[in-house]
């Protein structure tokens, strides 16, 4: 294993995959910052190039492009609110504020280095669990996995929502993205639903026009409205400082970072659920070591560590969700679906062969992941000033790009006008959203996962009947979401009782 | 002087103009020349369909006059028939959409399958990739040997489907109905999901195509027991499920369901599809079975490929809709959801 372990790392670097490696990185640099642009569908593109890349080139292409689009989907995210990838929603709760207070730079460094750091533990996971895989991925049946989107909503649900009602709040706006979510054709018989007799509404509500609706158009109605920059107070000093504040803050909460990886590790072995859950179990995390009252409510409104979190852990999820895909065939993201189908032109069959035989080449896979990562976290962190100052730029300049974006990245959903309806009415939703201090993370979570969700409901409840609530792994996941959506409450009276104590002793 | 200069530019710039506004017809640039073909697979990635299709998407290419590229895309749901509805109803005539749909659709339309929005009849058939007959497999390593163990077991045995507009749920019903086998089904929403499902011990077994089946089998995973009646070499000795009944009925509506094995992996456009454009698409498909290279591309994935042709798919799908309507009927009755 060992010689697998080093040999694929001598893979990466033969010249030829190593060319294509940047190459991919390069592209997926791009379409990670362009917002709607997501990688799956630029992989989707790219496919026809690939059937006329050998192994040693396309695989190193699409895992560098891949890979990296996730470090790069966090910047629009910091930056404009605007999630660049849907797997950046999170970072948008700490990172936009931060861009608001004028520390862009600041938030962007450390989504920069924790991405690093992520991918970095995320492959080395991949690596050491290799053996273990099989029987991890086999032990969560359909029941867990419906009970895994649970708890990954419950953790939405109690950190984005904001006072008294947030926890009731997010679970509604989650449960009304669940709904959206069901607009169109039922996965299991094709059965219309709220589709109104409408052939556009026959497919159901495309996701990138819905998000981008949902969080760009509040934002830019915002900003036109202030008439300022994005940052609406002077940053002090350059911005480029700011950026090696937040590398050094990455190390400051340097174990935050690596239980933040970890868990997006973890969580990503889980195929589909993955990249949206991971991102939010880890924020839910950060939040949890705040040590003070005043600091669990600085979440949301520009904590670094809610930047670190989400940072590491749609990174790292990278390297695990790799593991369905090689070892069983079953894509972790509409990203693996695609390297799944290169897969097979290539020749290659996902399954036990994999961890055995092509043992090397698995490896290959892991670090290709690494060593793209680092190569554009190394170009980023020369360029952000640059990047950061975007959010100097007075926002009437800004607007109008933005919304162009937007605009095209919508409609290259269905190519229909409804996508650009469907974007304004989102956006419309969102900007209520916003006004009524409803959190809107949990619907985008709840619409996106809403088919898999269903799907497993369904399949968990035509196999075991009711009996699949009672199974031993179901109830620990229902206890850790109980849990999530509590101890939040608890937590905040412990702290609450002691400055009341501190105070009447001091 | 200045005029004359002002004369030849503008004589020059409104060369470039009508050279670069020439029609494509003067041209003769072949219709697919600079186009993306999208094939819509009706299932999720990692599948027999799915995988048969991106197999095609790279060779298919080099057949059609003007190499355009092709793209796939997955639509799972509804044992296909979303993908089925979404050619029928959506997608443009004109082409650049292709559906990769499930063998057992027409039969799902003749059903009244809830959640079918087309006329299979109407589809524009490309062709299909080759015959792919249906077999029964169930987990190796449950107590099961032969039929006779199954028709005894009176606990659920759990089958893995797509949906029931697919033959992977209208074969194993009619073995319930007629040989008395006590299946029940969970939907999922492809293939790889189902074959996932059955490692995780959380189905029994699956029916499915033995081209997709066949490396499960070979592993030692799956053990088969059934086939309909069309067969292929490897399944030769599997017994056959009109022999298992004594039912008339039974026989008949089982020898009318191995018709769609006939029709293999189809490939359906829009209907309405202009002729032309048509024989463009029917040509590749006949040249690109006999390509060497995807023959050896369907080597390493165990596939089988000849052509089946549109006036086949054509033929057989009119020897489906001219049966009798009580046989229907009676089939009818035994598809509840």
């Amino acid at each position: 294993m060992l010689d697998a372990f080093i040999g694929g790392l001598l893979l990466v670097f033969q010249w030829e995959s190593f060319l294509y490696l940047l190459i991919g990185a390069t592209i997926g640099f791009g379409v990670g910052i362009l917002p709607g642009l997501g990688g799956g569908e630029t992989l989707a593109l790219m496919m026809p190039f690939i059937y006329k890349m050998t192994p040693e080139q396309g695989l190193p292409f699409l895992l560098g492009m891949h890979s990296v689009v996730a470090t790069t989907g966090d910047i629009t995210s910091i930056l404009f609110g605007i999630p660049g990838e849907s797997t950046t929603v999170a970072t948008i709760v700490d990172g936009y504020p931060m861009a608001k207070k004028g520390e862009a730079g600041r938030a962007l460094g450390a989504s920069l280095m924790s991405s690093l750091i992520g991918a970095l533990i995320g492959a080395g996971f991949l690596a050491v669990s290799i053996p273990i895989v099989r029987p991890l991925v086999l032990a969560f049946g359909s029941p867990e996995m419906f009970m895994v989107i649970i708890l990954g909503l419950t953790c939405i649900s109690t950190l984005s929502g904001h006072g008294k009602r947030g926890l009731l709040r997010g679970l509604l706006a989650g449960g009304f993205g669940f709904l959206c979510s069901m607009v169109g054709q039922d996965r299991q018989a094709g059965i219309l639903r709220f589709s109104f007799d409408s052939l556009y509404l026959m497919n159901g509500l495309p996701m990138v026009p819905v998000m981008l609706g949902l969080f760009a158009l509040p934002e830019i109605i915002d900003l036109s409205v202030q008439e300022t920059s994005i940052a609406r107070s002077l940053p002090q000093g350059k911005v480029s400082k700011g950026v090696r504040e937040g590398v050094k803050d990455t190390f400051r909460h340097f174990w935050l970072t690596v239980r933040c990886s970890i868990i997006g590790s973890f969580i990503g072995i889980m195929p589909g659920l993955g990249g949206s859950v991971a991102q939010w179990v880890s924020y839910a995390h950060a939040k949890q070591s705040a040590k003070t009252l005043e600091e669990r409510e600085g979440f949301g409104k520009g904590d670094i560590r809610g930047v670190l979190g989400p940072g590491a852990a749609n990174n790292s999820k990278e390297g695990a969700n790799l593991i369905p895909t090689v070892a069983f065939g079953i894509p972790g993201s509409v990203g693996m679906a695609i390297l799944l189908g290169a897969f097979f032109l290539l020749g290659l069959v996902p399954g036990p062969d994999m961890l055995t035989k092509h043992l090397t080449l698995t490896f290959s896979m892991v670090w290709t992941i690494v060593v793209a990562n680092i190569i554009v976290v190394a170009v980023s962190l020369l360029f952000i000033n640059r990047i950061a100052n975007l959010t100097m730029i007075r926002g009437n300049l800004l607007i109008p790009f933005i919304l162009l974006l937007c605009l095209i990245g919508s409609y290259t959903a269905s190519k229909h006008m409804g996508d650009l309806i469907v974007m304004l009415v989102s956006g419309g939703v969102g900007y209520l959203m916003v006004r009524f201090n409803w959190p809107r993370p949990p619907f985008i979570l709840g619409f996106i996962l809403g088919p898999l969700a269903e799907t497993y409901l369904y399949a968990a409840m035509a196999r075991y009947k009711a009996a699949w609530l009672f199974r031993p792994k179901v109830i620990v996941i229902l206890i850790l979401a109980i849990a999530a959506a509590v101890y939040p409450f608890v937590q905040e009276k412990r702290l609450a009782r002691k400055e009341a104590r501190n105070e009447a002793m001091g | 002087m200045a005029m004359k200069r002002l004369i030849l530019r503008l004589f020059t710039s409104l060369v470039i103009v009508v050279l670069s506004g020439l029609p494509n017809e003067i041209l003769a640039a072949p219709y697919y020349e600079g186009k993306v073909i999208q094939i819509i697979v009706g299932f999720s990635p990692g599948g027999g369909y799915d995988r048969m299709s991106r197999m095609l998407a790279k060779h298919l290419p080099k057949h059609i006059p003007g190499k355009p590229s092709i793209i796939v895309d997955n639509m799972a749901g509804g044992g296909s028939a979303i993908a089925a509805n979404y050619i029928y109803n959506v997608a443009k005539p004109d082409g650049l959409t292709i559906g990769a749909i499930d063998q057992g659709l027409a039969f799902g339309q003749l059903l009244k399958v809830a959640g079918v929005k087309f006329d299979a009849r109407k589809f524009s058939w490309v062709g299909s990739t080759g015959v792919e007959p249906t077999i029964l497999t169930l987990r190796s390593d449950l107590p099961y040997k032969t039929i006779e163990d199954l028709r005894k077991e009176k606990k659920e045995v759990f089958l893995g489907s797509v949906g029931k507009a697919s033959t992977d749920y209208q074969f194993p019903i009619l073995l319930k109905e007629f040989v008395g086998i006590n299946f029940n089904f969970v939907i999922y929403p492809g293939g790889a999901d189902i074959n996932l499902a059955i490692e995780r011990k959380e189905l029994d077994g699956r029916v499915g195509s033995y081209s997709s089946l066949k490396p499960f089998i070979e592993r030692g995973l799956l053990r088969p027991f059934v086939r309909c009646r069309v067969s292929v070499q490897g399944i030769e000795s599997l017994p056959v499920d009109e022999d298992l009944t004594n039912d008339i009925k039974g026989k008949r509506l089982m020898s009318m369901l191995a018709a769609p094995a006939r029709l293999g992996r189809p490939y359906i456009a829009p209907p309405g599809v202009p002729n032309e454009i048509m024989n463009i698409l029917w040509d590749a498909f006949a040249k690109v079975v006999k390509d060497p290279e995807l023959k050896e591309d369907a080597k390493k994935n165990r596939f089988e490929v000849e052509y089946v042709s549109a006036d086949e798919i054509q033929r057989i799908l009119n020897e489906l809709f001219n049966q009798p309507p009580d046989i229907i009927e009676e089939f009818r009755k035994y598809i509840k959801f």
